[in-house]
């Protein structure tokens, strides 16, 4: 028998309490678990929404200038000045209107420089862009699939046939459902060539968005307003944060509940078998070893309750999330997390016990009753 | 025959000084010998046994056993792991593991590999006529037979002192024969000191020496009582 298996087997002795405490760190390796799993798929969420428009921040008009579709719009010549800021690298407008697309009476319809997809992070699976001024467009994944349609189908767009040259896939789910076509050609149906309704901008490498942002902001901030990604990040970020704060104060909460129950159980544990201790310490074995044996102890229950904890708690959240609309990610970092607070709750845990015993006068352990 | 044990002027005491449970103890005994110390209750001869085991320490004196100096050596786990074979009252065997697994306890002390340790506890198994209850649980055992699993567990590193503390105190007489007759085979056969603490005159007697205890000191430091052969022990 090694030295691995006795500490294995011993646990084990006390059933019922070895049980109980594994149920407790149990309950705490889930939460971990599945709140860490919901965190992460917001945190995924959230970047592939940010990153859908590929640009650092958009801007649009201050003033409501509704347009007959309700959308709101700015003069197209802003695109210009924004691109002639310092700091500036690229700056292309989108026109986002609301018209008759396919089947659907009012559906989503984007407008943007073929040059300038880029920055709305569309990535054509299937066909190419659009040509400027085309009667071509360009289809989500969701789109196309909710509708049946493929690249060389035609759709009819405000009364008149595109023909579907590309389906694009993007990390936010309400461009995917979405349909693109050049901006002019928007203008054209729109028949409102000198309105845009956002410019995308990216700047220059190494330039902080921010900065640039506050500069647009101050030549142009009665006029327009600036929407960073980085600042919605930023707010995002914050929300995030708290998330995984609470994710954190949950863990520690599970520390301490876990560290407490299993302190419990290793000193019932340590002082049912006093006299056995004594007689490991009369047959040679030193403190460093008795110590070892108890923390190991301590360490086999919690990384029991890890295993077992994991396992719940991605069964559990994979099948709750979906139906709060959540969509969990488990990223090894999660369950790395869960082992460290496990083996941290074990070493906790087992130390005070496995002190108690260290200290035990042999031949006062042997005589106890 | 040269000294295994040799101790002078041990003193201990407790509760401050208030209760001496060794007062100025001097005592050799030989490498190979066969020892009991008899006494009272409360006259310090479990004491006196603790000293030698290396359990406690003593508050003056000097006490060498197998070569160690245990007041000045400051690695008494590897004086016990390797000079001496503990028997307790009570077998002390721990309950969730098998007989043998039991027995290789005291080896994880060792640097022998697994299999050398299965290997060797067997082996003392055979010695202690237990080879077939090797996998059981000590709870399947009867009280003589977990005894004696205690005694191979006391052999498991060689020692070349095995102390025994009312070895046969929880057997009844016809069990504690058998017993009391392994250890002495052990002792004669491994050549390996046996120094047994008991209140029974009966065991006392079977040894090559009776030291008598009283008070914390040594009233009968003992003569060869060479009674074994008086007593049957079959």
């Amino acid at each position: 028998m090694s030295f691995l298996k006795f500490i294995i087997k011993n646990p084990f002795r006390r059933k019922n309490s070895a049980i109980l405490s594994i149920v407790g760190i149990c309950i705490g390796i889930v939460v971990i678990v599945a709140l860490g799993g919901i965190t992460n798929g917001l945190v995924s969420t959230f970047e592939d929404t940010i990153h859908a428009g590929g640009a650092d921040f958009s801007i649009s008009g201050k003033e409501t200038g509704d347009s007959a579709y309700g959308t709101n719009t700015i003069d197209a010549n802003w695109t210009d000045k924004i691109a002639n800021v310092s700091g500036v690298n690229e700056a292309y407008p989108i026109y986002v209107v609301l018209t008759s697309v396919g089947d659907n009476y009012m559906n989503t319809l984007i407008g943007i420089d073929p040059n300038g997809t880029a920055l709305a992070d569309l990535s054509i699976n299937e066909g190419r862009i659009f040509k400027d001024n085309a009667s071509e467009a360009i289809l989500g994944k969701i789109y196309a699939d909710d509708n049946d349609l493929s690249v060389g189908d035609s759709i009819k767009i405000d009364g008149e046939d595109f023909e579907i040259v590309g389906i694009f896939e993007t990390g936010d789910s309400n461009t995917a459902g979405g349909v693109f076509t050049s901006i002019s050609k928007v203008g054209d149906l729109m028949d409102d060539e000198d309105s845009i309704s956002n410019i995308y901008v990216k700047v220059d490498k190494g330039v902080d968005p921010q900065e640039v942002a506050d500069r647009i902001d101050s030549m142009y901030g009665d006029n327009i307003t600036t929407v960073t990604s980085v600042m919605e990040m930023e707010q995002m970020a914050s929300m995030l944060n708290m998330l995984q704060a609470s994710s954190w104060g949950i863990s520690l909460l599970a520390v301490v509940v876990g560290a407490l129950g299993i302190i419990n159980t290793m000193l019932m544990s340590v002082f049912e078998r006093t006299r056995e201790i004594g007689v490991l310490k009369a047959v040679g074995w030193s403190n460093r070893k008795i110590l070892t044996m108890i923390v190991g102890e301590s360490l086999v229950i919690t990384i029991i309750s890890a295993v077992i904890g994991s396992v719940i708690g991605v069964v559990l959240c994979s099948a709750l999330a979906p139906m709060m609309g959540l969509d969990p990610l488990f990223t090894p970092e999660i369950f790395v997390q869960a082992f460290g607070i496990a083996i941290i709750v074990g070493i906790i845990g087992g130390l005070y016990p496995a002190t108690k015993a260290v200290k035990l006068p042999p031949t006062e352990a042997l005589r106890y009753e | 025959m040269s000294n295994i044990v040799e101790i002078n002027n041990l003193v201990k005491t407790y509760e401050n000084g208030h209760i001496k449970a060794l007062n100025g103890i001097d005592l050799t005994i030989g490498e190979g010998e066969f020892v009991s110390i008899i006494g009272p209750s409360g006259s310090g001869k479990s004491t006196l046994l603790n000293m030698l085991g290396a359990l406690d320490l003593p508050d003056s004196g000097s006490i060498n056993v197998a070569g160690y100096d245990l007041v000045s050596n400051k690695n008494l786990n590897e004086f016990r792991a390797q000079k001496i074979g503990f028997v307790f009252q009570l077998h002390n065997l721990i309950p969730n593991l098998s007989v043998v697994e039991n027995i290789e306890i005291p080896m994880f002390t060792s640097k022998l590999s697994n299999s050398e340790m299965r290997n060797r506890a067997l082996d003392l198994l055979d010695v202690v006529g237990l080879r077939d209850k090797a996998y059981l649980k000590p709870s399947k055992l009867s009280g003589g037979e977990r005894q004696r699993v205690a005694i191979a567990r006391a052999l498991a590193n060689d020692p070349s002192i095995i102390l025994a503390d009312e070895p046969t105190g929880s057997l009844d007489s016809k069990t504690s024969t058998k017993v009391l007759k392994q250890l002495i085979d052990l002792h004669k056969s491994n050549n390996v000191t046996l120094i047994i603490v008991t209140h029974d005159m009966d065991v006392a007697n079977l040894a090559d020496r009776v030291i008598e205890v009283l008070d914390g000191q040594l009233v009968n430091a003992g003569k060869d009582s060479l009674l074994e052969d008086k007593i049957n022990v079959d």
